[in-house]
């Protein structure tokens, strides 16, 4: 384990704990967009250069600021009335995030291909991924881009309904 | 003969079969509603070029078996091994087992091909005059190819993985037809009912399905290999199952719950006749020609998981025979014109399936193959009837409409005929096919079948006539009462131009075609399974059993009823035509047996009174847990805030023990329901996170 | 050193806190943003394993990240603009309030 890794795990851990506790939704977007920045550098560890582009691009450039105009237009800038640390909600939560997640570190624990290192000389140039996008992966590219189209139409049908009502 | 040495072309095209009305449907829903003539001439486009395909593929088949012999007759058909020709891929790969998915050519496959696809397309000719006026036409187009599509699909699928997929399209696409004209509450309502009845037949088939590819590790039907899950039937024999069945036994009968649902077999019958709600040709196409032929046609598919366990045969003939009268004795007593057509297609499902029952898959196919053709034939009358009638479905408000509509009414007497069994049309060859089996099947209780089905050939014939009497014959007894009954067709009246009330007109060719193309069929059909040698079906379908000689018992048995059927139906109806407002002379015959016919043998009340009261008291039961699960949260608050307070509700709990203890069980029920069913999105997510999390903890430990 | 299983711990216990927004938040903002968090703990541990697989030229995990993250950009899309019209129907985006799929 190296400095590295721990630094980014901080960051990202913190980041996606504060980004689902805390009242204040802006403040809650704004760690949000540190866990997003701390999953990119783990991409970039990962020598997954262009993932992590993508990851900043999409989810720091788009989703990030798609949730604080979320915010805004439901005039929704802190969550009122929710229950406290304590709560019954709270406690069921952790107890099942804890269920799954020691599931998940069962099965990892339990599989001793997890314990290898890094093979070197790993790298995936835009190049090699725009190659392989583009021959064995051909079909579900399409399908995504077509999937991506429906849903920004759809996204934009769905809230502009009102104004077609108003007409 | 080898069947991997040849594979014939039509073989390797057989997917277009179902993929072209598939894009079809994909097509035109991307269409915008007006390109009606487009998404129209599309639909029927296909449908004749699979119909064509479909050709091939049975003049293909036909070809080959003649191949070996050289004398060329059909009953040198007698080859003693079905013959099935198999296109494989692979589906997908995972880890060092792939999904393999194919299909398959043989006499079966070709036949219900033919019979489906042609069917389909006259009723899609027929469809554009019958929904000319609605605004949703090309909708409607979409769904019948997606329907059309599915079906065929079906058919010609190698695997029942794939069967399973196109069989649930199926049901997704008929609930979408029922429920076409989804602002009118009854037909959202039958189309829900359709969809949830037929989903409590399809967990068992599905289950059935996990459980065959648990056991042959495999969910191809047929393999070049031979390994194939229908051919290893000798070894699931011999496997243990449930309830003192064979493996083979207990898959063949979840298997047949899914046929129970989807064919309309006692005691999931119920949506079949509801399902009228749907536009008329929407009834045809799934109630003649391919939806309820589905179920049958899976029986005939797995036929030999079947054959390895006579207890299910039995089982299945009863529950055939059964069906067969009782729905016959209901569509006695009913009176509108699309209802009786929906319960005769119930019983003469039921006569499919007892012919499965007794041993005669080649004679049940026969029957779906010719009951495909008189019931569109009958179901399109019945919609150009109502379409001639201002909408009207109440054959009492009915009557004389033979000379306003004189090629309407010679195509349904012919139908009539054939579905009453009078030689020579195609219900007499195959109603005889069947009834021959069911009397070959055995002596004593053995014969029960046989004789239910002799006396639904009786009622067949009488409601059948009456139907013709009160609609076709005597004076026209609409127009005047024609307010009161708006509400019946009040969206097709929408949908349709509004002539003046009053006389009956004659449908526009595009509808009346395609009846006299089906009639001809219905009466010259029958020909291809005369008895005897000539029996070509017989050696088309099942060449491995021998055909059977003509009994002239049976044939006279049950022509014999069904002259009497006949006879009777006319003494009632046809001597003397009723008047406008007399109500049905068989109120006085019948008296309470009638209410209780008319009433469907309470069944729709058997049900509301037993199961979805149950799911009532089971949703009170979780309004209370709902209530007592806040009362839970309370009390935690409760006790976290002072131990006095926890040892008062400590005494009280103490005190009150045994009440509590009653209470307990009811409590516990209570908060599983609560948990499961309170519309919450994350309740429903938290559910699912501790169920998965439990499923993986169980599968690590075990 | 760092090892798969590191990485794969970490990856578990992402989605593990982005389950627990999802269960226990009652803005519906927030849980699409925790289903965000459980998006990327995927793609996190989907690019690992393609780091330390056998066959990293395949650039499998690598390609089913961007897939992923496509996927996830649609869902937010149209997840948010379904929370903007929930909260013009019933003025509020709480999860709690959309009840009407109880019986």
């Amino acid at each position: 384990m190296d400095v590295t890794f721990i630094i980014l795990s901080l960051i990202t851990v913190v980041g996606a704990i504060w980004a689902v506790t805390l009242r204040n939704l802006i403040h809650g977007v704004l760690s949000l967009v540190l866990f997003f920045f701390g999953v990119a550098g783990f991409f970039f560890y990962l020598n997954a250069d262009f993932v992590g582009w993508v990851q900043i691009l999409v989810y720091v450039g788009a989703v990030a600021i798609l949730a604080i105009f979320a915010i805004m237009l439901t005039h929704n800038l802190t969550a009122k009335d929710e229950p406290g640390f304590f709560s019954l909600r709270w406690l069921t939560g952790m107890a099942i995030a804890a269920a799954v997640g020691a599931v998940l570190w069962f099965a990892i624990k339990n599989n001793a291909a997890m314990l290898q290192t890094a093979p070197a000389g790993v790298t995936s140039s835009v190049a090699d991924i725009g190659r392989k996008m583009m021959t064995d992966w051909v079909v579900p590219f399409e399908v995504v881009s077509l999937l991506l189209t429906a849903a920004m139409i759809g996204a934009i049908v769905i809230a502009m309904e009102q104004i077609s009502h108003r007409k | 003969m080898n069947p991997a040495t040849h594979i014939p072309w039509i073989a390797s095209y057989l997917w277009l079969i179902p993929l072209l009305p598939f894009a079809a449907a994909g097509v035109s829903a991307l269409l915008p509603q007006r390109c009606r003539k487009t998404s129209a001439g599309l639909a029927i486009g296909v449908i004749v070029v699979s119909t064509l395909l479909s050709f091939c593929a049975l003049a293909e088949s036909i070809l080959h078996g003649l191949e070996p012999h050289a004398g060329r007759t059909w009953s040198a058909m007698q080859t003693h091994e079905v013959w099935h020709s198999l296109i494989e891929f692979t589906w997908f790969n995972y880890g060092t087992t792939s999904l393999k998915l194919g299909f398959v050519l043989d006499p079966l496959t070709a036949a219900m091909a033919t019979m489906v696809s042609l069917v389909s397309a006259l009723i899609f000719i027929y469809s554009l005059g019958y929904m000319s006026r609605d605004k949703n036409f090309t909708r409607f187009f979409t769904f019948l190819s997606l329907f059309a599509g599915a079906m065929l699909g079906l058919v010609v699928t190698n695997n029942l993985l794939l069967f399973f997929i196109c069989w649930e399209l199926v049901g997704l696409a008929s609930y979408l037809l029922i429920g076409f004209w989804y602002h009118r509450p009854s037909a959202a309502a039958a189309a829900k009912k359709a969809f949830i009845v037929t989903k409590i037949g399809d967990t068992g088939f599905f289950a059935g399905l996990l459980w065959l590819y648990h056991a042959t590790g495999t969910l191809q039907f047929y393999t070049p290999d031979h390994t194939g899950a229908l051919e290893q039937v000798t070894a699931l024999a011999g496997l243990p199952g449930i309830m003192g069945l064979s493996l083979a036994g207990t898959i063949a009968l979840l298997i047949f719950c899914g046929a129970v649902g989807k064919s309309g077999q006692w005691p999931l019958h119920v949506w079949l006749p509801d399902a009228m709600e749907g536009p008329t040709p929407v009834s045809a196409l799934i109630h003649a020609a391919t939806m309820v032929a589905a179920g049958v046609f899976l029986v005939a598919r797995t036929y030999p998981l079947f054959q390895a366990s006579p207890q299910v045969l039995t089982l299945v003939a009863w529950i055939g025979a059964f069906t067969a009268i009782m729905a016959a004795t209901i569509a006695v007593a009913q009176n509108d014109i699309k209802r009786i057509l929906a319960y005769s297609t119930v019983s003469q499902l039921g006569y499919m399936v007892m012919g499965l029952g007794v041993g005669g898959m080649a004679a049940a196919m026969f029957h779906l193959l010719m009951h495909g053709f008189f019931k569109a034939l009958l179901f399109l009358g019945a919609g150009s009837v109502i379409h001639g009638c201002h909408n009207e479905q109440d054959i009492f408000k009915m009557g004389g409409v033979k000379k306003h509509m004189p090629i309407t009414f010679w195509t349904y007497f012919v139908g009539t005929l054939a579905l009453a069994g009078i030689f020579p049309l195609a219900g007499f060859w195959s109603k005889d096919e069947v009834l021959t089996a069911a009397f070959r099947w055995g002596g004593g209780l053995h014969k029960g079948p046989f004789v239910l089905g002799c006396l639904g050939v009786f009622l067949t014939a009488f409601y059948m006539w009456r139907q013709v009497c009160l609609v076709f014959l005597g004076e026209y007894r609409g127009g005047k009462a024609r307010a009161g009954h708006k509400h019946v067709g009040q969206e097709e009246a929408e949908t349709h131009h509004e002539t003046a009330p009053g006389v009956p007109h004659e449908s526009p060719a595009v509808m009346t075609v395609p009846l006299i193309i089906l009639a001809v069929f219905s009466a010259f059909m029958g020909f291809s399974g005369l008895p005897e040698h000539a029996n070509f079906i017989h050696h088309f379908l099942n060449p491995e059993h021998a055909p059977h000689v003509v009994n002239w018992f049976v044939i006279g048995t049950a022509s014999a009823l069904a002259f009497a059927g006949l006879g009777a139906g006319h003494l009632l109806y046809g001597v003397k035509p009723l008047a406008p407002d007399e109500p049905d002379p068989l109120k006085a015959k019948l008296g309470k047996l009638r209410d209780f016919l008319r009433d469907k043998w309470y069944c729709d009340e058997l049900y509301e009174a037993t199961v979805v009261r149950f799911v009532r008291i089971a949703a009170v039961v979780v309004d209370l847990g709902d209530r007592l699960l806040d009362g839970v949260t309370v009390g935690l608050g409760l006790l976290a805030r002072g131990v006095s307070f926890f040892n008062f509700k400590f005494d009280e709990q103490a005190i009150n023990c045994g009440f509590d203890g009653g209470c307990g069980s009811v409590r516990v029920i209570g908060r599983c329901f609560a948990a499961l069913q309170d519309g919450r999105v994350q309740s429903y997510l938290r559910l699912v996170a501790v169920t998965a999390a439990i499923l993986a903890f169980w599968f690590f430990l075990k | 050193m760092t090892t798969l299983a590191h990485f794969q711990l970490l990856a578990s216990m992402l989605f593990a806190v982005g389950l627990f927004g999802a269960v226990t938040r009652r803005n519906a903002i927030v849980v699409l943003l925790s289903i965000e968090i459980m998006f990327n703990a995927a793609n996190l541990s989907l690019v690992a394993f393609w780091r330390y697989g056998p066959h990293p030229e395949q650039l499998s995990g690598v390609v089913f990240a961007i897939f992923g993250i496509t996927i996830a950009a649609a869902e937010a899309a149209v997840g948010l603009a379904l929370v903007i019209v929930i909260y013009r129907y019933y003025k509020s985006i709480e999860v709690d309030k959309m009840r009407s799929l109880k019986g």
